[in-house]
């Protein structure tokens, strides 16, 4: 009965109702976008680091992976000296550096970002034709590579890891093989990128290269700690940066704060838009129906029910303005992604916005508060009607 | 410490984070090396104009020049490192070249011509007889180091435009329910003799006059939010940047929208109503 009059009174002024669904649902959907915003971030970032489950990365003194070109000294010995320690299953040096790919009849030789890796305990890239390196004149490249020097896998390459300028020489020069493509997973979209093994680009790279790397990733025991492990390198080699997965996720919290704290601003503002709507239609429709709530007063029915009645009318609106704008929310928010993945420098696994059930259900949950609130002035109007006045005045009037 | 021996040494980064050791004693400036920080570090490490710390290229403790800072710079307003939560030291480039062991090498030269066709001729030149680097005109390094910029300010567009239909929708229903209201006003007017376009040029101009307070009040918010946002922003990073800027321009785009979307909207909601009979409006 208190529904089907709820009902009824919507359904009254239809273009009024659908004006304020859309608008409940285009608030709805913003407000979604930025919960994706604010949780995806973390969420993405996160698998991002735990996608071939090292948890823990070590970096020179006082920087972060890749974020200058600094670079690890006695990497044996540190590779020795983490893998004794029994909590650590896997370590995986990882040395960076720009290589020039030399191609016959071209003038300008292409650059090319190369990852020195142990083939045997890699982290970085998934292959997607062809074989791992194996030996050490072997390469995997990914797809913008192959688009930039046209190489195909089998193709023998002339890659220096340096050019002389006062000699006009290349040095380095190495003959590599292509013997597979892959999926690099910390690397930029656009970025070309090629794996060698570890002691090829080492060479290449002289005695400045000589047993350096830019980067160890270090995988711990189930059910140990990382936090634990990641002290006591910490205790051991002074001379590196260690950073554990939620290390990781504060840097990039405090060098995307922006972004979240953009999520929470427009969040908090669709959510304050929605309640106004909601207020203001259904303060109007109890202003349009003071006699028709005078008379049902008068006739017996309670406070309650009339109090129910607006609750209702109100959560009907809110309900399915955040239920339309849940899927204009995803629309947008793939929109908005990919407008966001065309940062300079951003690896393709990382998504601004990611859907995750919580974030749906948090934004139904806000806006169905939202709405309850938005029916408490309108209620409390329509409880505290005097009756035999209210009547009076519809009858004059 | 010249202006142009600081730029010199920018132009070779070390390979290494420099590591900075505690002050020890005050000496004279003309005792030992001389280096600027930035204003960032100063606060940070406690260090003054005149105090000693040792420079390493290494970490731990590694053996390192010992130097005297003579000057605190203030940090530019780059927006491109205004996250990254970096210290900046400013020495003379040979003294940053041995320090780091980079020999005869850095980062890259700026040269200056005297533009036009001139500095096109050098770009040719250089190039021509380039081994192992290029030369770009600096516009062209610009656009390429503010792609950052540009895409987000692609994607507040983007949310602007979410906005502007959010706000559309809202004002579409805010004038229809304010229209509704007085439908008996306008039936009373209709049935005096009052044409279907007055009523209708009443409710525009009403809706315009709305739209325009509301867009002033907006305005006062905005500007206000811009000013505490700034005072947020700089003050978490530390920076003399300008995060929010209220503009003539935006003002003006903002108040002509929400202007266009009041009086389209009063035009529908007030179209809606004439075209209904009046007799109707008063519910007989």
């Amino acid at each position: 009965m208190t529904g089907a009059l709820a009902i009824a009174s919507l359904r009254r002024h239809p273009i009024r109702t659908f004006l304020a669904t859309l608008g409940v649902a285009i608030a709805a959907a913003l407000l979604l976008d930025m919960v994706m915003l604010a949780t995806g971030m973390q969420s993405s970032f996160r698998r991002f680091l735990l996608m071939q489950g090292f948890q823990i990365r070590i970096s020179p003194k006082g920087t972060l992976p890749f974020d200058s070109e600094a670079t690890i000294g006695d990497a044996s010995a540190i590779t020795r000296a983490l893998t004794a320690n029994r909590d650590v299953v896997a370590v995986s040096p990882v040395l960076g550096a720009q290589v020039h790919i030399v191609q016959r009849g071209h003038a300008r030789a292409a650059t090319v970002f190369a990852l020195g890796i142990d083939g045997l305990v890699e982290g970085d890239y998934e292959l997607t034709a062809g074989a791992h390196v194996s030996a050490p004149d072997h390469i995997v490249v990914n797809d913008v590579m192959q688009r930039a020097t046209g190489a195909r896998v089998g193709d023998t390459l002339d890659v220096a890891a340096g050019l002389d300028p006062q000699l006009r020489e290349y040095t380095g020069l190495r003959r590599l093989v292509v013997v597979g493509t892959g999926r690099f997973y910390y690397t930029a979209v656009n970025q070309p990128v090629m794996a060698v093994p570890l002691a090829t680009l080492q060479a290449m790279g002289g005695s400045d290269r000589a047993d350096r790397v830019s980067l160890f990733m270090v995988k711990v025991r189930d059910r140990v700690e990382p936090e634990v492990v990641a002290r006591w390198i910490n205790e051991t080699l002074p001379r590196v940066t260690t950073i554990s997965t939620t290390a990781a996720l504060h840097e990039v919290d405090s060098r995307l704060g922006y972004f979240r704290q953009l999520s929470l601003i427009l969040g908090a503002v669709s959510l304050v838009v929605g309640f106004l709507l909601v207020t203001t239609l259904v303060t109007v429709s109890v202003q349009d129906r003071v006699g028709e709530i005078a008379v049902l007063r008068a006739i017996g029915v309670s406070r309650g029910h009339v109090v129910q009645q607006i609750i209702i009318e109100s959560l009907m609106l809110t309900v399915a303005g955040a239920v339309s704008g849940v899927v204009i929310g995803l629309i947008t928010a793939r929109f908005l992604d990919a407008i966001l993945s065309t940062l300079p420098g951003l690896p393709a696994a990382f998504h601004f916005f990611v859907f995750r059930s919580s974030a749906g259900w948090e934004t139904v949950a806000l806006l169905v508060g939202s709405g309850l609130l938005a029916a408490i002035y309108p209620s409390w109007r329509a409880s505290s009607l005097p009756v035999a006045a209210t009547l009076r005045g519809e009858a004059v009037a | 410490m010249t202006a142009g021996v600081l730029l010199a040494a920018l132009v070779l980064q070390t390979p290494a984070p420099a590591a900075i050791q505690p002050p020890t004693r005050h000496v004279t400036a003309t005792e030992t090396r001389q280096i600027a920080i930035d204003e960032r570090l100063a606060a940070d490490a406690n260090l003054r104009v005149g105090d000693t710390v040792v420079l390493s290229a290494h970490p731990g403790g590694a053996p390192g020049d010992t130097v005297v800072i003579a000057a605190i710079t203030q940090r530019g307003t780059d927006p491109s490192d205004v996250a990254r939560d970096e210290y900046k030291v400013r020495l003379h480039l040979s003294e940053l070249q041995e320090l780091s062991g980079s020999g005869d090498r850095v980062d890259r030269f700026a040269v200056l011509t005297s533009g036009g066709a001139e500095r096109d001729t050098a770009l040719d030149r250089i190039n021509a007889a380039a081994f192992g680097f290029r030369a770009y005109r600096s516009a062209d390094v610009a656009v390429g180091t503010s792609k950052t910029f540009q895409v987000v300010s692609r994607f507040h567009r983007a949310i602007a435009g979410i906005t502007v239909v959010a706000s559309a929708i809202f004002l579409l229903c805010i004038l229809l329910l304010r229209v509704d209201q007085r439908r008996h006003d306008i039936a009373a007017l209709r049935l005096m003799g009052v044409s279907r376009r007055s009523v209708v040029w009443s409710v525009v101009v009403e809706a315009a006059l709305i739209s325009v307070i509301g867009s002033g009040l907006g305005t006062i918010v905005g500007w206000t939010a811009s000013l505490l946002i700034n005072w947020h922003y700089r003050g978490l990073y530390r920076t003399a940047l300008t995060f929010a800027l209220v503009t003539p321009g935006v003002v003006t785009l903002a108040v002509a929208l929400a202007v266009v979307l009041g009086v389209t909207a009063g035009y529908v909601a007030a179209l809606r109503l004439v075209t209904t009979p009046p007799l109707a409006l008063l519910g007989r």
